[in-house]
Order: C-alpha cells, then sequence, then structure tokens
C-alpha cells in the first residue's frame, strides 16, 4: 500500500515536472563561462560591459564524441582565455551558448533554433553531419553559421553557412597533388582506392575524387564505403586488395578509419600501399586506437599547424589545454576548435567595430545581417598562425583554405610538406553528378 | 471505463463518445486554446521543440497501432519516416509539386512499402518479427544513400510547405500545420482502435490463433496495420522534411526506431493517451539532458574534464530505466491512476 501510494506520488511529481519543463527550458539557458585559471592571470581589461552571444552546437556525447569532445574543450577554453586574459572583445564579455548535441540531427535542429532564441549572434558545429542538419534553418533565418569540419554541399552554393577550413573535398585534391609530386614514382597512373565513412564527411571526398581524377591522372579503381560504428572492415579491405590498388584514401573519423588500417596491415596490403587520411580521419586519436606501429607511416592531410609548432598562439594554447584538458593534449581537433574560437572572437570584434554594441545585444536578424556582411565577409586574420589565414573570397564561403599534409612518424603527426592552397573545387561544373551545387 | 458517479449512457451514440462530461468537454478546449495559443508567448526555440515533439507524436501514433493494438514489432520505423521524408522531398523539391500532393504521396509510398516489410508478419511474430524489419532499416537507408534523384550520401533541399499560396515560412506556422495535423492523426487513431478493424488489430495482438478462428483474415489485417502505421510515418516524414529543410539519411538511424519503440512503450502501448505522454516525456527528456552538461561545467567548473557531458546521457539512460522499473505499464496508465484517485479524493473506498 505504501509503495502504491509513492508511485502516486511519483506519478504526480512526473506530471508536474513535464508541465514545469517547457517553461523551465526557456529560463535556463547556460550563463557565462566559468572565469577560474589555474594559472595565475590577470585581466587587461575588465570585462564590464553586455555579453557578446557565441553560439555553439557541439557533439560531446554521442557516436562522435572522440572529435566533439576535445574540440568542445578547445573552443570553451578559448573562449575562457579571451574573457580572463584579453578582457573579453573591447571589453565585452564572450558569452558561450553551447549545447550537446549527441551527435543527433534531430536535437542539433532544436538546437540552432534555441540558439537563435538565446540572441547568438552566429554559431559554429564541429560536423559537417550536423551543420547540415542545423543549415537549411540557418540559412532560412539568414542565421550565419559556421562548421569546423565541413563537407562541399555546407558551402556549396555559398548561403549563410561558412566553412572554418578546407573541406574534405579540398583535402582530397590537396593529398592527391601531394602523392603525385612528392610519392608516385611508377609509371602510368596510379591506381587510386577510397574508403569513405558513409557519409558526407567521406563523400565529401568521393565527390572531389570524381571531379578531379582524370585531371590529375589517377585511375580510380575501388569505392567502399563504412559506417561510424564499423567494427571490421575485412570484406571490403579484401575487395580493394583485389583492386591492387598503389594508394588508399580514407576520409572517416579515428575510430573506423583505425578499423580500416588495421584491416589493411592483417591483409598485408600495408605497408606497401600508401594510406592518405582526410583531416577529419587524421588525429592523435587515430594513432591511439589503431597503434603507433600500425599507422606508422600513414599520410593525413590537416589544415592545422601541428603540437609544438612555433606560432604565435601556440604558447597560450598550449598553457590552457594542459591546465584545464591535459588529455586532450597533442589532439589536433583541439588546435582546431581553438582556432574557430580566436576566429569567433575576430568576427565579434569586427561586428562590435563597425555595427555598435547596441545593433549586437538584439540578436535579430538585423544583427545576424551585420555580423555576415561586415564581420565575417571582411575577415583576413592569421589565427595566430594555427592554421592557415582566414579571409573571404566572395562566392567561396571557405574562410580558410590552407592546408597541409603530415605522416606519422615514430608514432607522432608531423608535417611533411608547407602550406598549401585548396583552390576551390568547381562542383557547378558537374550538374549532372553534384545537384546540390547548382547555384 | 472510469467515468465519474452518475454518467449514464441513453443512446449508443452517447456511449461511444470520445468527450463525455462537461469536464472532458471543458478540459478538450482548454487543451485546445491553450495548445493553439501558444506561438503568442513561446519563442521560436520552444515552438521548436514543439513541432518536432508534434512530428515524432504522429509517427508514434502509426508506430503504436502497429505495436500496440495489432502487436506487431517493427524495429525499422525511423526508415518509415524516411521513404516519407524523401518522396516528400523528391516531389515538392525536385518536381516543384504541392505540399499537400507530396504529404499525402509521402504517406502512401511509406504505407506501401511497409507492406512489402509486413509480409514476414504472415510467419513470424515477436522478437522474430522484430528482426525482420530491422532490414528495412537498412535496406531502405542503403536504397537511400545510393539513388541519386534522393541526393544520396550528400542529402537534398526540401522546400518550406505550402498551401494555395500560403508558405508555412515561420516557426509559428509551422507549428500550427504540424499540430493540426498531429491532432488529425491522433483523433484518427483513436476511432479506429474502436471501430472493427481496431477490435480485429486487439485480437490479433492478444491471440492471433483465436483471432483466426474467429474469422479474422491475418493477412489482411496484419497487413493492413502495416499500412495504417507506416502512412502516419510517412506523414510524419513529409512534415519533418518541410520543417527541417534539408533531409540526410543519418537522420534516420536504428537508434532513432528503437527511441520509438521506447516512446509507445513508455507512454503505454495500446493506448490512445500512451503516444502523446511518451513523446512528450522522450523529447523533453532529450531537450532537458541538452542543458545539464553546460550547467554543471558552469556551476562546478573544479569537475574533472568530460565528466559534465558524459552526465547527460547517464541521466537519459538512467530515467528511462528507472521508469520502467518503476511504471511498466506506461505512463497512460499511471494517468489513469491518478484520475481514479483524484475521482474519489478524499475517500479511497
Amino acid at each position: 500500500m505504501k509503495s502504491r501510494k509513492l508511485l502516486t506520488l511519483a506519478g504526480v511529481i512526473f506530471l508536474a515536472l513535464v508541465m514545469a519543463v517547457m517553461p523551465l527550458m526557456a529560463a535556463c539557458a547556460p550563463t557565462e563561462e566559468p572565469t577560474t585559471p589555474t594559472t595565475p592571470t590577470t585581466p587587461t581589461t575588465p570585462a564590464v560591459k553586455g555579453p557578446l552571444k557565441y553560439g555553439m552546437s557541439i557533439c560531446m556525447t554521442g557516436v562522435a564524441a572522440e572529435k566533439g569532445s576535445p574540440m568542445g574543450h578547445g573552443k570553451l577554453d578559448c573562449i575562457k582565455y579571451i574573457n580572463d586574459e584579453l578582457g573579453g572583445i573591447n571589453g565585452h564579455p564572450v558569452e558561450a551558448i553551447w549545447y550537446d548535441n549527441a551527435y543527433d540531427s534531430a536535437k542539433a535542429a532544436t538546437i540552432v533554433k534555441k540558439l537563435m532564441s538565446d540572441g547568438a549572434l552566429f554559431f559554429t558545429t564541429n560536423s559537417s553531419k550536423m551543420m547540415m542538419a542545423s543549415m537549411e534553418i540557418a540559412n532560412r533565418a539568414g542565421f550565419p553559421g559556421f562548421a569546423s569540419f565541413s563537407s562541399p554541399v555546407c558551402t556549396n552554393p555559398p548561403k549563410h553557412i561558412y566553412a572554418q577550413m578546407p573541406d574534405y573535398g579540398d583535402d582530397f585534391a590537396a593529398f592527391a597533388d601531394y602523392y603525385m609530386k612528392n610519392i608516385w614514382k611508377g609509371e602510368g597512373k596510379p591506381k587510386l582506392a577510397l574508403h569513405l565513412l558513409n557519409n558526407p564527411t567521406g563523400y565529401g571526398a568521393r565527390d572531389a575524387a570524381l571531379c578531379l581524377v582524370d585531371d590529375l591522372g589517377i585511375e580510380l579503381v575501388a569505392t567502399e564505403e563504412h559506417t561510424a560504428t564499423t567494427i571490421s572492415e575485412m570484406e571490403s579491405m579484401t575487395r580493394i586488395k583485389a583492386a591492387n590498388p598503389d594508394v588508399i584514401f580514407i576520409s572517416s573519423t579515428p575510430a573506423p578509419t583505425a578499423v580500416v588500417i588495421k584491416n589493411a596491415f592483417e591483409l598485408g596490403l600495408y605497408p606497401g600501399t600508401v594510406i592518405g587520411c582526410a583531416h577529419a580521419s587524421f588525429t592523435s586519436a587515430l594513432v591511439d586506437i589503431a597503434g603507433a606501429s600500425i599507422v606508422e607511416g600513414v599520410y593525413g592531410v590537416f589544415p592545422t599547424c601541428s603540437w609544438g609548432d612555433d606560432v604565435p598562439g601556440m604558447a597560450k594554447m598550449t598553457e590552457y589545454c594542459q591546465a584545464y584538458h591535459p588529455k586532450d593534449y597533442g589532439n589536433m581537433d583541439y588546435i582546431t576548435s581553438w582556432a574557430e574560437a580566436l576566429i569567433g572572437a575576430e568576427i565579434l570584434r569586427l561586428a562590435v567595430e563597425s555595427c555598435g554594441y547596441d545593433k549586437l545585444a538584439a540578436g535579430d536578424a538585423a544583427a545576424w545581417e551585420c555580423v555576415e556582411k561586415n564581420a565575417i565577409q571582411k575577415i583576413n586574420y592569421d589565427v595566430e598562425g594555427l592554421h592557415g589565414p582566414a579571409k573571404y573570397i566572395a562566392g567561396d564561403n571557405r574562410l580558410d583554405k590552407s592546408v597541409r599534409v603530415f605522416q606519422v612518424i615514430s608514432g607522432e603527426i608531423t608535417a611533411v610538406s608547407g602550406w598549401t592552397d585548396a583552390p576551390r573545387i568547381p562542383y557547378e561544373n558537374f550538374p549532372d553528378k553534384f545537384p546540390w551545387a547548382k547555384p | 471505463m472510469g467515468l465519474p458517479c452518475g454518467t449514464y449512457n441513453y443512446s449508443y451514440a452517447k456511449d461511444m463518445a470520445i468527450l463525455r462530461t462537461k469536464t472532458h468537454w471543458a478540459l478538450f478546449i482548454a487543451l485546445l486554446v491553450l495548445v493553439f495559443t501558444a506561438p503568442l508567448y513561446w519563442n521560436n526555440y520552444l515552438l521548436g521543440v514543439a513541432n518536432l515533439i508534434g512530428i515524432t507524436l504522429i509517427a508514434a501514433v502509426g508506430l503504436n497501432i502497429l505495436l500496440g493494438y495489432c502487436g506487431q514489432l517493427s524495429i525499422g520505423h525511423a526508415s518509415f519516416i524516411a521513404v516519407g521524408a524523401y518522396t516528400a522531398a523528391v516531389l515538392t523539391g525536385t518536381f516543384e509539386l504541392p505540399f499537400l500532393v507530396g504529404l499525402i504521396c509521402a504517406g502512401l509510398m511509406a504505407g506501401l512499402v511497409g507492406l512489402i516489410f509486413g509480409i514476414p508478419s504472415l510467419k513470424v511474430k515477436g522478437f522474430y518479427l522484430g528482426i525482420a524489419t530491422i532490414a528495412a532499416q537498412f535496406i531502405i537507408i542503403w536504397f537511400i544513400n545510393h539513388l541519386s534523384i534522393t541526393g544520396g550520401f550528400t542529402g537534398i533541399a526540401v522546400p518550406y510547405a505550402s498551401i494555395g499560396g500560403f508558405v508555412f515560412d515561420t516557426e509559428a506556422s509551422q507549428f500550427y500545420l504540424i499540430m493540426t495535423i498531429a491532432v488529425l492523426c491522433v483523433f484518427l487513431a483513436k476511432n479506429l482502435a474502436r471501430t472493427r478493424i481496431g477490435r480485429a488489430f486487439v485480437a490479433i495482438r492478444d491471440n492471433d490463433l483465436a483471432a483466426e478462428v474467429m474469422g479474422i483474415n491475418l493477412f489482411y489485417y496484419k497487413l493492413l496495420a502495416f499500412f495504417i502505421g507506416c502512412f502516419l510515418a510517412g506523414i510524419a516524414g513529409s512534415l519533418l522534411a518541410h520543417w527541417i529543410g534539408f533531409m540526410n539519411a543519418e537522420q534516420f538511424s536504428i537508434a532513432e526506431s528503437i527511441l520509438y519503440i521506447g516512446m509507445v512503450i513508455i507512454g503505454g502501448m495500446g493506448t490512445a493517451l500512451g503516444p502523446i505522454l511518451g513523446v512528450i516525456f522522450i523529447r523533453l527528456l532529450q531537450q532537458g539532458v541538452m542543458f545539464i552538461a553546460p550547467m554543471l561545467e558552469s556551476a562546478f567548473p573544479a569537475l574533472p574534464a568530460g565528466f559534465a557531458s558524459g552526465v547527460s546521457p547517464m541521466f537519459f539512460g538512467v530515467v528511462i530505466v528507472l521508469f520502467l522499473v518503476l511504471e511498466p505499464r506506461g505512463l497512460a496508465h499511471r494517468w489513469m491512476l491518478f484520475k481514479a484517485a483524484y475521482r474519489l479524493w478524499p475517500f479511497s473506498y
């Protein structure tokens, strides 16, 4: 009897909670980020003015958490640094409004609406998948945003969504160019096999390959795909082995990439065949998951500098990473998102200076338009050397266009090329293959 | 029926009425007023959540007909939603057909595809049928990813819904569209359950052998359940496509299919109220946990890295497990108990 009453009580409480949750959700948006650095620092200018709202949709959990988590840490640490040590943006603290999308499209769709309701001036996502779930809602509202890792479909045709760095198609273009100039020594056309994550991360690279292989003098002999949760690719790698490729290009995330390379190793396909990875695959997580001995010699394209490089932004980023998220040290996704926050801060600086805070404080369509026209499209920023300069060119919504080729050498991801500009791939010239690129 | 003392039925029509007392009517009208005036005091985010709930509700009502009433387990419901979404996307986006044509065709196409995957239900049932319907999840998504007309892995853009020149281009207008269709679907499902078809579904669910002996055509009614359940999934898919504006097959994962089963179970299978409560519970819980990590990190900066973000999925899982342990018959049952207790209060005899 007692338990029955308790159950009844629990039911009543639940119903009351359901009724209360809707208004509560409106009221419980996260406030300013905590500002308690472990390293003693003194703000150069006290941040006492109104906040500038920076929206973030982060996949902290879910199947892509191995990338989303360090990326979330990187950008939140950078915002902490900007507020604590730089005194915000012209005295305005940067308010990071972030939600965990858990790599779930339905959540991402509601998060972008939440960020618009919260008055964020622009928003960012880590991944192309989350951007694709959000982008049409944002495009329809004129709410600007950019994805750290993007697919060509995010920026073609160019609307209100931008790419922080070159996309997966550009990765292929850069790697293929490097391969032909520096690695391929054989006669005739090298045989290429693609192993792709079955989403835009993978198929961004495939689309570029379809555009470029003829011009580059490469023969595409196999295209295989895998899921984000794959545990074995022996079957697909056996088919690839039968095609006898000279080079395999993988565009995926670290965990499945590790599976593909391990299987190539077990089949005796690697070493022997050159393996190249797009940037979403190629972080220290890949080395950790697959094992340094297995991925030794694997190439990868990445648009940021390496840990320890002598660039202006390295010291502060390293200090914060080691103070707050030491486990992320060595992970290049942390660099990517620290750089993202620096670009975000630069956008906010340009916006405050050209639009005025009062206009931005409204966080409405007029503020978004001002941010896009006067900040995002005017940006010309060196990102403290952490990756190529962020600069907008009309018709090309990729802010940074530079990549470098890296290789795993003695278990470390080491740069083997200088910065190379990835020219925009004219997908719109192939309307039959890429209907999404129609202007 | 759990009606208040003194409520008599003088005609068959009265006995069959959904709303039987003045209190029922008052509460119903109040609910409608509350729902349809929501755009006046809810911001776009809350309307967005409500729209997601409305779309999910339509699909869950379909699954409830299939699983709750007819007892046919389907673990591929998200793929049937995908069929509807892509049908609407192609018809309205590529072929520029009107929204309503896309909506109906989305339902029909999903229903027809559901019929195909419902055929194994004649031979297998329970978990075996569940495994058979998982095939739908993989086959349908594979086709979507490999057909050029669907945009393949890249996806496909979908225009706003529009009827007779009126474009549903605001969250509020989409809310009215989605809620109207959701109310109609719930009403349809509620009535369906009380018809000959609904009783046949229940008979099949409770004992298909006995149902067959009584003259119920198992082949016909099982496939009908698949058609109706998947038709509603297709309608939900069409609305989802127009609401999000861009479709990609990754939005229809097997995890989503399982979540739909969870919604129906948590709400209460085989009741009209169950899917409503289940969908509201799960979708609000999902939104709620979204806030947990930022709030924890903000309130407790000393927490170890990654702890706060890990709490959200743990909380989500624990709440569902606790709920199933404490109330395995679903929220609808709890609501019935509450109503009964309320009616007798303060005399519990």
